[in-house]
């Protein structure tokens, strides 16, 4: 019992992280309409900073949270006006294919400005858990637990309550009308891709006490962000939520009861399966598994 | 999505200038004249590996685009296509002695049936949904090719014995090689030309533009993607073959790769999706840019060579949006009009 | 012209002319390629062999080079199989080169050492383990580091002497549990561990490989936990080596001893990721810095200097791998080249053949004999080097020392049984 508990807990503590990683991504999409394949890079930017903060100013990342997730809102801008923007009216094709060449462009600027070494920050409360019972969980894990929970709360009431978060949601059902009742469409999906870009930048701060920094390590995380985003429904943030949730505990359980070398395999699979049974993803809205991108 | 050119008013002469959809053009006469030449002039070796990959790119490119660009079937997945082609005839040659030559297509059918079944599976998802499960599929291919290390040689990869023989699909020159991968691309893309302008050409196009108004005329969609991405697969499949032959040497973390996937839908993107000619223009102009910039610039360390690509992409995405092919089309109607 | 003149024109020409001709010869560089991943995820291993290799150069050259002719490196980056291929192919078509030295990873070094043979081009492998690599019949392949198997035999050997003694428990009692990272490396360990241990008649509870890009170890030290080795052999490159060794810490995961085998536990920077966590783990690796009384006198200044160049250039000693691709590549420059007139593929692997340097010689601790389809375990190797050092060192307070084997080790192994992580 112990065993399936802590497999559990700590796929579900994993998997919130996963899913605060992957919100960024789904609001551009569910927004936009388009995916950033440099998001990766942007993590790995963003978690390198938080790193260099930490290591040469003597914050934590947590507290690097104040500075970074500015930098990377208007590195989001930066981005958005040179490469998104006059990306937009193109097939789609061209933003997927312009924002890899910017991961590859990235990924080899950071290779040849710092090196291929890891980069590392110090444990929080020297690396101990806390104990639940038999459980474990170290506060690192739960902290980004935590903030995965309060940014999925803190977008819904955005989204709900705020002028911004309204146009954010006309604009998702339908552009060209909410064009028409005076919401300033571009400035939203600047708006939007930059909070995007902010998002990724808070995850890296709560993700750098628990993982590595080296150029490629986008890599690791860019393909679970897809699933996760895809998942859950396009555009749904609580739908993120929900997919981080169950790619975490998925690919906890089957690693333990398969075999470690299947566990991606797994979350791969339960993907697939979603996606033959509820095509438009987890929390997606009826039909739009059959929006054309082209739309 | 670019459909191919308008119909060009004849300026005298039976033969067009540029490529169009259902006949064949002077430039790609031209074009292929050119290849022609670059497998029989003797160059040095290292420039015949840049000529055998761009062919072999060109065809799967090619290859990519009749699921990707023509079916609308945008996958990034199709190494695992490749991949199956790769292995299976390397398997059947190192453990059964079976030649390459017929391999081949055993792979390429395996690989069919896999798009196949694939295509069945996703058939109600469209956009992000569909690509992003075509990325899962190969990702499920790959992990299972990199555990089922018996047959596959896991990790450690799969060495084909360099032993030179025809029967062995292994040759010592490099122009035989260049010959092979030239003769691989020409007659997909002939398949591709034909493809393009057949009636089943257009219920592709049709499906793929406007899927219920294709339901309405009779077309029935599913059935004409399925062949499409059959096809597509099949051909991505002997692909993965002749790779298997040149560079002798398979591991299912960058065969099977999504790296190499994305690649298949980079080239015909850059060159033009939905046109036959796109796809080969794709690959001959990334291919030995990639290659040329990490021999020049790969010794100076550090990813530079990378870097300078990374940014070429994103540029010339940004600036050829409908592609080199399109670009080439719309040339083509500035020059027809006249200047404005 | 007036005839003095004259003359002393032709006579100033000859002298200068015999001059060009006496020491034209003497100048041209000897040319090598060297292939390492400079770009994408094998890139430290890439950079920091190639950095020892060029300490290895700089020194040769200051001396004078190799019988006046300097050393000159081409470098190619090869960040995937097919780019080995084709980088090899390249330097040795394009540029000329008949002798090659790589390749970083174990991976890499199959792909570059088979276009380098099907070229005829003498191949020196420094980093590069699986056990494939001289299994295939190659003539010009020469691997001068241990074999995959070595490293696996190694953990093993520690494991069941001094590790089970120190444990209080017999050989046969022995829990003993294999972890492997996905690789080639990896997973050529793993196979020979497992292999080992049958010979042995030794216990595996725990046998499991995982993928590289894993991020999550939860469920690996879970079923750890649940089946409580004593002993835990890992076989892991350094992102994964640091995240395990932070779950174990977190789900409390005790074991008496944790064999790391060479990759992300021997990364010198290890214990700048994880402090003192690295403390008592071993790791089965090519020394990075052997006892020095292994060493004769003028090896080990050539060692003493190595690890000062390369202190001073990366601002940290070097890694097992590093050490061993400057050792290889000294051992090539003063062994191997001092002997060779033509320096032709065949030439040199005559010279190498001929090679019997006893364990010591090189600055690593190792010696040179290499299998030319005469070794009685496998007549089919040919070009592995039976005298390639490797030993178990452990992270320790006081540095990185040698405890395994016991001519080469500087202490004794410690903290057997590792204390709790409470307690630490």
């Amino acid at each position: 019992m112990t065993t399936i508990g802590q497999l559990v807990l700590s796929g579900l503590l994993i998997g919130g992280i996963y899913a605060l990683m992957s919100i960024g991504l789904t609001l551009i999409f569910g927004v936009l309409r388009i995916v950033n394949f440099a998001h990766g890079e942007f993590l790995m930017i963003a978690m390198y900073g938080a790193w260099a903060m930490t290591r040469y100013l003597g914050l934590n990342p947590y507290y690097a949270i104040v500075a970074i997730v500015p930098a990377m809102f208007l590195f989001g801008v930066v981005v958005h006006r040179l490469i998104v923007m006059p990306a937009l009216d193109k097939p789609h094709l061209v933003v997927v294919f312009a924002t890899m060449g910017l991961s590859i462009l990235m990924q080899n600027v950071a290779l040849m400005a710092l090196s291929a070494d890891l980069q590392d920050v110090p444990p929080i409360l020297g690396g101990r858990s806390f104990t639940f019972g038999p459980f474990y969980a170290k506060p690192e894990l739960l902290i980004g637990f935590a903030v995965a929970l309060a940014c999925t709360l803190g977008l819904r009431f955005m989204l709900q309550a705020t002028y911004l978060g309204k146009a954010i949601r006309a604009t998702v059902q339908d552009g060209e009308a909410a064009q028409l009742m005076g919401v300033p469409v571009p400035r939203i999906f600047l708006i939007t891709f930059a909070a995007g870009s902010a998002l990724v930048g808070l995850s890296a701060c709560v993700m750098m006490p628990l993982f590595s920094v080296f150029p490629t390590v986008g890599l690791n995380f860019v393909l679970i962000a897809f699933v996760i985003v895809v998942l859950g429904g396009m555009g749904s943030i609580e739908g993120a939520l929900l997919g981080g949730i169950c790619i975490g505990i998925v690919q906890s359980l089957s690693s333990y009861y398969i075999a470690p070398a299947f566990g991606q395999m797994f979350f791969f699979m339960l993907f697939l399966l979603v996606m033959i049974f509820r095509p438009a993803g987890l929390l997606g809205r009826k039909g739009e598994a059959t929006l054309g991108i082209n739309d | 999505m670019e459909a191919a050119a308008p119909r060009a008013k004849r300026r005298g002469g039976r033969w067009r200038l540029l490529p169009e959809r259902g006949t064949l053009s002077l430039f790609e006469l031209v074009l292929l004249a050119v290849c022609v030449a670059l497998v029989a002039v003797p160059l040095p070796q290292y420039l015949q590996d840049v000529v055998i990959q761009t062919f072999l790119w060109a065809g799967l490119a090619l290859a990519w685009n009749i699921a990707g660009g023509f079916a609308g079937l945008i996958s990034f997945g199709h190494a695992a296509f490749f991949g199956v082609g790769a292995y299976t005839s390397s398997i059947l040659a190192a453990n059964y002695g079976l030649t390459p030559w017929i391999g081949l297509w055993i792979g390429g059918l395996l690989a069919a049936a896999f798009g196949a079944v694939l295509t069945l599976v996703c058939a109600r998802l469209r956009g992000p949904f569909f690509i992003l499960s075509t990325l899962a599929a190969a990702e499920v291919v790959r992990i299972a090719a990199l555990n089922w290390a018996s047959l596959t040689g896991g990790a450690e990869g799969l060495s084909i014995l360099p032993i030179a023989s025809i029967a062995n699909m292994v040759f010592e020159s490099k122009a035989t090689y260049a010959a092979l991968m030239l003769g691989y691309f020409v007659l997909i893309y002939a398949i591709t030309k034909t493809v393009e302008g057949s009636r089943y050409g257009y219920y592709l196009f049709a499906a793929r533009d406007d899927e219920e108004a294709a339901s309405a005329a009779g077309v029935n969609p599913l059935l004409a993607r399925t062949g499409a991405m059959c096809l597509s697969a099949f051909l991505s499949g002997i692909g993965g073959s002749l790779f298997a032959q040149y560079f002798l040497f398979l591991d299912p973390t960058h065969v099977i790769s999504p790296e190499l996937s994305f690649q298949f839908a980079l080239l015909p993107a850059l060159g033009g999706l939905g046109t036959a000619i796109g796809p080969v223009l794709g690959s001959f102009v990334i291919t030995p840019l990639s290659e040329m910039l990490r021999s020049y610039f790969g010794g100076a360390g550090a990813g530079l060579h990378l870097a300078i690509y990374g940014g070429v992409l994103v540029v010339v995405m940004l600036y050829f949006p409908s592609g080199i092919a399109g670009a080439l089309q719309r040339l083509a109607e500035r020059r027809r009009k006249g200047p404005p | 012209m007036p005839v003095a003149l004259r003359s002393a024109t032709f006579a100033v020409a000859a002298v200068a002319l015999l001059g060009t001709a006496a020491t034209g010869r003497a100048q041209e560089p000897i040319r090598i390629g060297v292939l390492q991943p400079m770009t994408g995820p094998a890139t430290k291993n890439g950079t920091e062999n190639y950095t020892a290799m060029q300490i290895a150069r700089d020194m040769i050259n200051e001396r004078g080079g190799v019988n006046g002719r300097k050393v000159d490196f081409l470098l190619a980056d090869i960040p995937t199989p097919t780019a080995a291929i084709s980088e090899t192919e390249r330097l040795t078509t394009k540029d000329g080169v008949k002798i090659t030295l790589g390749s970083g990873v174990s991976l890499l070094a199959v792909p570059v050492s088979q276009a380098a043979e099907r070229h005829g081009v003498f191949h020196w492998e420094t980093a590069g383990a699986a056990d494939i690599i001289t299994k295939r019949g190659f003539k010009y392949t020469f691997q001068v580091g241990p074999a995959a198997y070595r490293y696996g035999q190694a953990a093993v050997d520690l494991t069941l002497g001094e590790l089970a003694k120190r444990l209080g428990k017999s050989p046969a009692d022995l829990r003993i549990a294999l972890l492997w990272e996905n690789r080639a490396f990896g997973k050529s360990v793993g196979d020979s561990i497992r292999a080992y241990a049958k010979e042995k008649s030794v216990n595996l509870v725990y046998d499991e490989g995982y993928d590289q890009f894993l991020t999550d170890m939860t469920p690996i030290v879970q079923r750890l936990k649940d089946v409580k080795p004593d002993v835990l052999i890992a076989i892991s490159f350094p992102n994964d080596a640091i995240l395990f060794q932070r779950k174990a810490k977190e789900l409390d995961f005790n074991v008496g001893a944790l064999v790391g085998v060479s990759a992300g536990y021997s990364n010198p920077d290890l214990r700048d990721s994880i402090g003192d966590m690295v403390n008592g783990i071993f790791v089965s690796d090519f020394a990075a810095r052997v006892n020095p009384k292994a060493l004769t006198p003028d090896t080990l200044k050539i060692a003493d200097e190595f690890f000062k160049r390369y202190d001073d250039k990366m601002k940290r000693p070097p890694a097992g791998h590093a050490s061993s691709a400057f050792s290889a590549t000294w051992a090539l420059f003063t062994e191997v080249f001092p002997k060779a007139k033509s320096y032709e593929p065949a030439e040199l692997r005559e010279i190498a053949l001929k090679l019997d340097l006893p364990e010591g010689s090189l600055a690593n601790g190792s010696g040179i004999k290499f299998t030319n389809n005469d070794w009685p375990t496998d007549p089919k190797d040919a070009g592995q080097n039976l005298r390639a050092s490797i030993g178990v060192w452990q992270w320790q307070k006081t540095g990185n020392n040698q405890v395994f084997p016991a001519k080469l080790a500087t202490t004794e192994p410690v903290m057997v049984p590792l204390p709790n992580w409470s307690q630490r």
